[in-house]
């Protein structure tokens, strides 16, 4: 089945770029990218459910005969919901590359942005994620698990019996309040 | 496969001397008599010939980047040499992770300071023939006026209980492990070379260690132009490497009384071998001086029974720096990132139990030998050494030589047997520091000899 690789969905959109003479829309484009955040002040890093993605301006001047933005996205869930999202909860990072791009819509309204999307989507018809079928947010939780649990082994380890057994108790307790508190 | 002239390579690159005394000298090279020193200095430098007799010192050269330019290699060969040895390790250092306390600042002054142009390394059998070698040098240079030391590195065997041995600050032996490569003459042990399918080994290619000949994919590895200036050359990386031996001591001290297994058996995991060099996947529970001496068995050992790391454990140094069969593929993903280690250590010993101090003179001149600094130094460095990924140690890095970052752990992954449980490592300090270093080109005798009459080819 295209574009999915378990629970994961594999995003390919190619939008071709505008050329109006005299404006330099892909330069525009390139200089946005080049400054856009990687940390956690990246559009990506509020679209939460994104494991992987990656920006590109296309210019194959031998095959192609417009420019392209291309974006790939590797995220959990519903495609809709994600386009959806990156409407409503990154507006300023959509507007900023896709203002330069042919028939965009704009993101006041979250349908007709989804459906242009759709409209410059290539079916992904094989790729690999390597993220064990988990979630960002599960795959998170596991990290932060197994820094406790190191953090625990470092304190305990050595310790006997009825100490270790009590002080294991509390991480277990203190875990699974931890993983109520995610649901 | 045809025998190497090992008259044109440069003894350096083809064995590893076993001389108990040595100093690096560190060179600006004269724009206008670098190429007549070097000239003069070509029936100095040692072949890879066979010795009838040992001489009693030994000498070798290689330049940086800038040491070339000044020679007056033209313009066309100077910009076929690869990007990294163009840059110099110290802007490399975003790849090798050499950030922090590792960090050029903390370097010593000659790499910050002065131009370093050369390396002249010079071995001797005594410290009298060893300044008797260095002043016979320092001649050459003055009356040509070619060149100039504007820095200097001893090194050497160090002493234990009166006797030169094979062990560095940290108490390990070492030199075990270097690669066999094809044509290249030398003893050979089973486990040096490359993995065949039915767990024999095969001497790999000779272009991963010599430029000219076809590598392990095959190819001729890609070289600086003309061929004559590259052929039979190679690069060398070098470091010099502080140790904190203070810090080891009382950390493996702290952990060791932790660890169920003991002080030396904790530091046998560190590594992958015991102190006396026993390799810990043949031998986990105890050294075994027969093995360690026997040359058919201390190098001859796999991972693919102990994928879970129950003997050695999976961020081991060892196992890190060449994981031999442990991704699979009977070790093919390895065998292009192998290099050849000739590192001597510097700074007196200090006996175990006396008083000791991290400012101390100890530590490693870690020199390295590769065809390509890029695709094998700087790969086992940046993705084996400084990450853990490929080893399934997530970021954690290597528990001896790694440049740490809070968080960090050392995991002895063990069994359920209680005599060999699973430890974790935690607080993890910087055992080794960088104080400098650089990349080096180490040519070819005909090479040397055209760079020295200026008759590289311009075009």
């Amino acid at each position: 089945m295209s574009n999915r690789n378990g629970s994961i969905y594999g995003l390919t959109i190619l939008s071709p770029i505008r050329s109006d003479a005299g404006i330099p829309h892909n330069l525009a484009i390139r200089t946005y990218l080049a400054e856009l955040p990687r940390d956690q002040h990246s559009p990506f890093a509020r679209l939460s459910s994104t494991h992987m993605a990656r920006l590109a301006v296309l210019d194959d001047k031998e095959y192609l005969t417009t420019q392209y933005v291309v974006f790939e996205s590797n995220f959990d869930g519903d495609l809709d919901i994600y386009l959806t999202r990156m409407a409503r909860e990154t507006p300023n990072f959509v507007d900023s590359v896709w203002k330069h791009c042919v028939g965009y819509p704009g993101v006041s309204d979250p349908l007709a942005f989804t459906a242009y999307m759709k409209k410059c989507q290539l079916a992904t018809t094989f790729f690999f994620a390597d993220v064990n079928n988990k979630t960002v947010q599960q795959t998170l939780q596991a990290l932060r698990t197994q820094r406790s649990v190191a953090a625990f082994i470092l304190e305990n380890q050595g310790k006997g019996g009825a100490e270790l057994q009590k002080a294991f108790a509390e991480l277990l307790e203190s875990l699974n309040a931890r993983e109520e508190l995610n649901q | 496969m045809s025998k190497l002239n090992a008259a044109d390579i440069q003894g350096f690159v083809l064995r590893g001397y076993v001389f108990p005394v040595a100093r690096f000298l560190f060179l600006e090279i004269s724009q206008d008599n670098g190429q007549e020193f070097v000239g003069r200095l070509v029936s100095h430098i040692t072949t890879g010939k066979r010795w009838d007799e040992r001489p009693p010192s030994t000498v070798n050269i290689a330049f940086t980047y800038k040491g070339l330019v000044n020679l007056k290699l033209p313009t066309a060969p100077l910009l076929s040499f690869p990007v990294e040895f163009v840059q110099g390790m110290k802007e490399r250092g975003w790849i090798l992770f050499d950030t922090g306390r590792n960090s050029p600042e903390n370097w010593d002054a000659m790499w910050n300071e002065e131009q370093v142009h050369a390396w002249l390394g010079v071995y001797a059998e005594s410290a009298p023939e060893l300044e008797r070698r260095c002043g016979e040098l320092q001649a050459l240079m003055l009356a040509t006026r070619g060149a100039a030391v504007v820095g200097s590195q001893d090194a050497g065997l160090l002493k234990i209980g009166g006797d030169y041995c094979n062990k560095e600050h940290f108490g390990y032996t070492q030199g075990f492990g270097n690669p066999d490569y094809l044509a290249v003459e030398r003893n050979t042990q089973p486990g040096q070379g490359k993995l065949r399918p039915y767990g024999s080994w095969a001497p790999i290619a000779t272009g991963e260690l010599l430029l000219g000949y076809p590598d392990e994919a095959g190819e001729l590895p890609a070289a600086p132009i003309p061929n004559l200036l590259a052929k039979n050359g190679s690069f060398m990386v070098y470091r010099k490497l502080h140790q904190n031996v203070a810090t080891f001591r009382s950390y493996l001290e702290q952990q060791g009384r932790l660890y169920p297994g003991g002080v030396e058996k904790l530091a046998s995991k560190f590594i992958g071998r015991w102190r006396d060099g026993t390799p810990v996947e043949l031998s986990p529970d105890a050294p075994d001086p027969a093995l360690v001496s026997n040359p058919d068995r201390n190098t001859d050992f796999t991972y693919g029974r102990d994928l879970a790391g129950a003997r050695c454990p999976l961020g081991a140094h060892v196992r890190r720096a060449n994981p031999r069969d442990a991704f699979g593929f009977h070790g093919a993903l390895v065998n292009r990132r192998r290099i050849t280690r000739r590192g001597l250590p510097y700074g007196a010993y200090t006996p175990e139990g006396g008083p000791v101090s991290d400012e101390d003179e100890h530590g490693m001149i870690f020199m390295a030998l590769n065809v390509s600094i890029s695709r094998q130094f700087e790969y086992v460095c940046q993705q084996w050494i400084e990450y853990g990924n490929d080893a399934r140690q997530g970021s954690d890095k290597d528990v001896l030589v790694g440049n740490h970052e809070a968080g960090e752990t050392f995991m002895i992954q063990g069994t359920a047997d209680p005599r060999n449980p699973p430890f974790l490592c935690g607080g993890l300090p910087n055992f080794v520091e960088l104080r400098g270093g650089e990349y080096f080109y180490v040519p070819s005798i005909t090479a040397l000899k055209m760079m020295a009459t200026g008759a590289v080819d311009p075009y």
